[in-house]
């Protein structure tokens, strides 16, 4: 898993290759941990995962927490952009 | 079942874990369509050695083969059917549970007459293979399956139950998946006399590849020289993990170069192929047990869960009932341990 924080305090979360259930749980887990930046700080949490099923299943847990969300098809990968609230 | 990631481990995994039962529901309509279809096969006649011949008596062995194969699947990201659609689209972690799954059935040929014996002895019910052997014909179970699935369906469908929002490109309903498989799995059944199954080809592979490098160890193992007869398209042929051109080559082996192909296809299509990372090592490891330990199960209940949940369930096969209890109790111990072990602790 690769993690880092870009210019635009996005945080970036690569977790390509991981097994299954992985993109979901260490998704929530990011989206807890990082809770207060998300909320106050206006922060995104962007996830890149190779699992169709992700983009199912993270759009669907992190709305019913209150993010938005969007998911765009990168090269050979997907890119799942989390934003509090808006 | 790529379109729609139709993961039989996710069924279990992701209700334990996330309450999230969508794909419980759509292993269920897949059960209950496949149970009223092969129902109408048999009532028309185009299936002719019923009741199932290939269905054993139920056992513990059954029961501690789902729970073995419950964990594995869980640990190893996938069954031994989803291993392979998620092979084909490059995914490196299926590729190392497919490996472990080929080890785990060399490793368990050596303990095949302990599991025989284990079966033999602890026999549940004896003489009766399936559910129509107590109750005294199959019209009954089926009524009351059909009746339970529209009265669930209709209550999933009045709560919005059946679909979720998936961004993925081309991406298929998981109930849609359900339906097209069943209109596909059904004529197969009825025109081979036999449900769809791959254990035995995973086993067949493993004995395959351990005689090329393990020639002498191999030919020690019993279960590398079992044939038996077995009826397909209406004709006898042999059938088993010896490593020879037989029935299970044939339909087996077909049906694992169909799933790996279909889905290598349709992520190249989709520009979603590419061989993936490797894993962290925790889940490198967690894949490659978890494969051993799903060929390990597969062996000890006599077939893995597309044999069993997609097999035997829809023909209401005793075997089958007890080795679903027994996948439902193991991916639960599986869920537990994934999340406690080895994703938590990924950094």
């Amino acid at each position: 898993m690769k993690k880092h924080t870009d210019a635009g305090k996005n945080i970036v979360l690569d977790i390509r290759g991981q097994i299954c259930p992985a993109c979901l749980m260490i998704t929530l887990r990011e989206l807890n941990s990082n809770k207060d930046k998300l909320k106050n700080e206006k922060a995104r949490l962007v996830v890149k995962t190779d699992h169709r099923d992700a983009t199912r299943t993270i759009p669907g847990a992190a709305s019913a927490m209150g993010y938005s969300v969007s998911v765009l098809q990168r090269d050979r990968y997907y890119e799942i952009t989390l934003e509090y609230g808006k | 079942m790529y379109r729609s990631d139709f993961c039989m481990a996710g069924v279990f995994r992701d209700a334990y874990l996330f309450r999230d039962y969508l794909r419980l529901r759509a292993l269920f309509l897949l059960i209950c369509l496949l149970a009223v279809f092969i129902y109408l096969i048999r009532y028309f006649k185009l299936i002719s050695a019923y009741p199932p011949s290939f269905f054993g008596t139920p056992s513990v062995a059954d029961l501690c083969g789902g729970v073995i194969f419950g964990i594995g699947m869980v640990l190893g990201g996938g069954c031994m059917l989803s291993t392979l659609y998620k092979l084909g689209s490059g995914h490196t972690v299926s590729a190392i549970t497919f490996c472990g799954a080929l080890f785990g059935g060399f490793v368990s040929a050596a303990f095949y007459p302990l599991f025989r014996s284990f079966a033999s002895s602890t026999v549940l019910i004896e003489n009766k293979t399936a559910l129509e052997h107590i109750v005294g014909s199959i019209g009954a179970p089926v009524l009351v399956t059909s009746l339970l699935a529209v009265s669930l369906a209709l209550r999933w469908i009045k709560k919005g139950g059946w679909s979720q929002p998936a961004y993925a490109r081309g991406y298929l309903p998981l109930w849609k998946a359900s339906i097209i498989m069943a209109l596909v799995i059904a004529p197969m059944v009825a025109f081979s006399g036999r449900p769809l199954a791959v254990s035995t080809g995973y086993a067949k592979l493993s004995g395959l590849l351990g005689g090329l490098f393990l020639p002498t160890l191999t030919g020690k193992l019993a279960f590398f020289h079992i044939e038996a007869p077995r009826l397909l398209y209406g004709h006898i042929m042999n059938g088993g993990a010896a490593p020879v051109l037989d029935s299970v080559a044939l339909t087996q082996f077909s049906l694992m170069a169909g799933v790996v192909s279909g889905s290598f296809i349709s992520s190249l299509k989709l520009g979603e192929f590419k061989i993936t990372r490797l894993p962290p090592r925790r889940q490198a490891f967690s894949a490659f047990f978890g494969g051993m330990l799903m060929a390990a199960g597969a062996l000890m209940a006599g077939g893995c869960n597309l044999w069993h949940l997609i097999g035997g369930l829809p023909l209401f096969a005793l075997q089958s009932m007890v080795f679903a209890l027994g996948i439902a109790g193991g991916a639960f111990l599986g869920a537990v341990f994934i999340k406690k072990a080895v994703i938590r602790q990924t950094k």
